[in-house]
């Protein structure tokens, strides 16, 4: 096996096991930092198809600016585990007999679908900042402007909700 | 292109208008006027006059049929900003702030009518939803607009969070390896596995915004918490825009493929309209009432996506047009009433007689009684579907469930008419004559289109 072979079976397996563990834990900030874990390992596979700046922005964007909010919000709700309802049982097993069904369906359409040549990233350079930053300005200009108008509504709905009522 | 551009920047202007509008009632006309300007920008464009010529890389195809659609939308939100623009000022303290967002949905609306990328559709929807959460939340101090909101946003959230699933699938599963909808036309062989899970994931995503049946448990709680005026503009406008989405997506790309998908929508619709007709009959709300006819209304704009002909097109336009208006007008007295209960409505009739009798007509058009608007839309869309030619059983449970709407439409016109008004009715309301002709003037609209569909549908073929 070659070297980025081994990073990229090592960098999945971190990834599903610290998904799996930000189910699993009963404290949402182990939660929180078991997704962490994931986002390091996602970033790594962004570097492995040769896309720095996403991995850069992944990192900087979800692990540091969005995890920080959400730990945030978890000390200040102060959530612990006894303030937690108690779920159905139904429920919770309609749950897993739900999310089962879907993983067959998707696990099915992937493993039959080997035989479909996927657009695979590998080798290009479209990752890297300077490539990227041409294709966001000349093929997706419009969906780059137009998310200006999604962002900006975001932030007087921001503003809207956020600001005292006299 | 114009409405895009035009909306995002009124949009703007709004926003901006709240530091220099002293006044609450300034905002309104503004917004009035602005709306003015991108629904004549909206019908110039349609005639041929552009005024931003812009490559949009096959991002955006701007065809009569979304410009149309376009024109309608623009002109029920005008209606909509006439009959309800002093109960906008009454929501909160934020009354330029909630015009800007209106106007930031019209925009999604307008790409949600034009996309020919997913990656436009996206964008679209959610222009559309994340105002909305909002919103539904801005009558702060009352408990449950809060939890409407939040409810609303969470599972919006989720539902997006599907669909970008099922455009990752796309994605992956086509060989162009494109998010161009021409681009992976499937022709007529056999769905790929990985489609159809993209394809699947999409239907529930997508149906979730339109509020179709197993999806639909969102719209009651919302459409009750929220605001009353911002209500009437969600389960209109923007619900009727979901639909253009929705018919755009699937004729493009997997219109070819019909027989293999088509099972999954006759159900839905089959649910919707069961769902939506049965559990309407049992509220004692009106406001909850309406929000439950919106989902039956939802299921005969299914029927639709389920024909997927040029009639079909035609009816969609139509029943936008039909079922927009009357909800609007609907709402628009319902906000005025102190008593949101059937009761409430108990002799109208006598105490404001116009009010009551266009009340009447906007019922009698959501039940689909002829010479009203309402029954040449649901004509076309049954029409639609027998041309498909495919599940005749599922016309027949249409005519069955429109047969049980009139049930609990008409309690409401009975209540109005036949009961006596209780000593203490809380009729007196505040009705400006402008707003009772504004009324009739709707009504109009909606008898004329009864009368002649053609004024609305010719202009498809323009």
């Amino acid at each position: 096996m070659e070297i980025t072979q081994i990073l990229f079976w090592f960098l999945s397996a971190l990834a599903v096991v610290a998904a799996v563990g930000v189910v699993l834990s009963k404290s949402p900030i182990y939660s929180v930092l078991w997704l962490i874990v994931v986002f390091f390992s996602i970033s790594g596979h962004y570097i492995l198809m040769n896309a720095q700046f996403l991995a850069i922005v992944n990192i900087i964007v979800y692990a540091g600016a969005i995890m920080v909010l959400f730990l945030f919000v978890i000390m200040m709700m102060n959530l612990n585990a006894e303030a937690e309802p108690a779920k159905n049982i139904y429920l919770k097993i309609a749950g897993v007999i739900a999310g089962m069904c879907l993983m067959i369906v998707f696990v099915a359409a992937l493993a039959q679908s080997a035989d479909i040549k996927v657009p695979i990233a590998k080798g290009t350079d479209i990752g890297l900042i300077k490539n990227l930053g041409k294709a966001l300005f000349t093929t997706y200009v419009i969906p780059f402007e137009i998310s200006s108008v999604l962002f900006l509504s975001a932030m007087v709905g921001a503003v809207v909700i956020g600001k005292k009522e006299q | 292109m114009s409405a895009i551009i035009l909306s995002a920047i009124w949009g703007v202007v709004m926003m901006f208008g709240g530091v220099f509008f002293k006044k609450a009632s300034v905002p309104k006309y503004w917004a009035i006027a602005g709306l003015i300007i991108i629904l004549a920008a909206n019908i110039l464009e349609f005639l041929g006059w552009k005024f931003f010529n812009i490559d949009t890389k096959g991002m955006l195809r701007f065809d009569n049929f979304g410009l149309h659609f376009n024109t309608v939308a623009f002109f029920c939100t005008l209606i909509y900003f006439l009959l309800n623009g002093r109960d906008i000022e009454k929501v909160g303290k934020h009354v330029s702030e909630y015009f800007a967002l209106i106007f930031f949905v019209l925009c999604g609306v307008a790409i949600a009518s034009s996309f020919k990328s997913l990656l436009m559709l996206f964008l679209g929807i959610e222009i559309m939803s994340i105002p909305l959460y909002i919103l539904t939340g801005s009558d702060k101090p009352n408990l449950k607009s809060n939890e409407a909101s939040l409810k609303y946003f969470l599972m919006g959230a989720f539902s997006t969070g599907i669909m970008l699933m099922g455009i990752a699938f796309l994605y992956g599963g086509n060989s162009a390896g494109s998010f161009n909808i021409d681009m992976m036309r499937l022709g007529y062989g056999y769905l790929p596995d990985m489609i159809a899970v993209g394809l699947v994931l999409l239907v529930v995503s997508m149906s979730f915004k339109v509020s179709a049946a197993p999806f639909h448990f969102w719209a009651p709680d919302v459409y009750d918490g929220a605001p009353t005026v911002f209500t009437s503009f969600m389960a209109t406008i923007v619900k009727v825009a979901g639909f253009i989405a929705f018919i755009r997506l699937f004729q493009s790309s997997f219109g070819t493929m019909q027989s293999q998908w088509q099972m999954l929508i006759v159900i839905i619709t089959a649910a919707t309209l069961l769902i939506g007709n049965l559990t309407a009959v049992f509220q004692q709300s009106v406001k909850r009432m309406l929000a439950y006819s919106s989902i039956a209304q939802a299921g005969f704009m299914l029927l639709a996506l389920f024909a997927l002909n040029d009639t079909a097109k035609e009816g969609l336009i139509l029943y936008s047009a039909a079922y927009s208006l009357a909800t609007i007008g609907l709402f628009a007295i319902l906000v005025r009433m102190k008593d949101y209960t059937i009761e409430g409505f108990n002799g109208l009739g006598k105490t404001q007689p116009v009010l009551a009798l266009t009340a009447t007509i906007f019922l009698l058009s959501l039940t689909g009684i002829p010479l009203t608007a309402g029954f040449t839309a649901k004509f076309y869309m049954l029409l639609a579907a027998v041309k498909n030619g495919h599940q005749f059983w599922l016309v027949i449970l249409a005519v069955l469930c429109a047969a049980i709407s009139a049930y609990y439409y008409f309690k409401v016109i009975q209540a109005m008419y036949f009961k006596e008004p209780a000593e203490d009715t809380g009729h007196q309301m505040d009705v400006p004559p402008s707003f009772k002709w504004l009324l009739i003037f709707t009504a109009a609209i909606i008898i004329i289109l009864g009368i002649v569909p053609g004024l609305v549908i010719d202009w498809l073929y323009y």
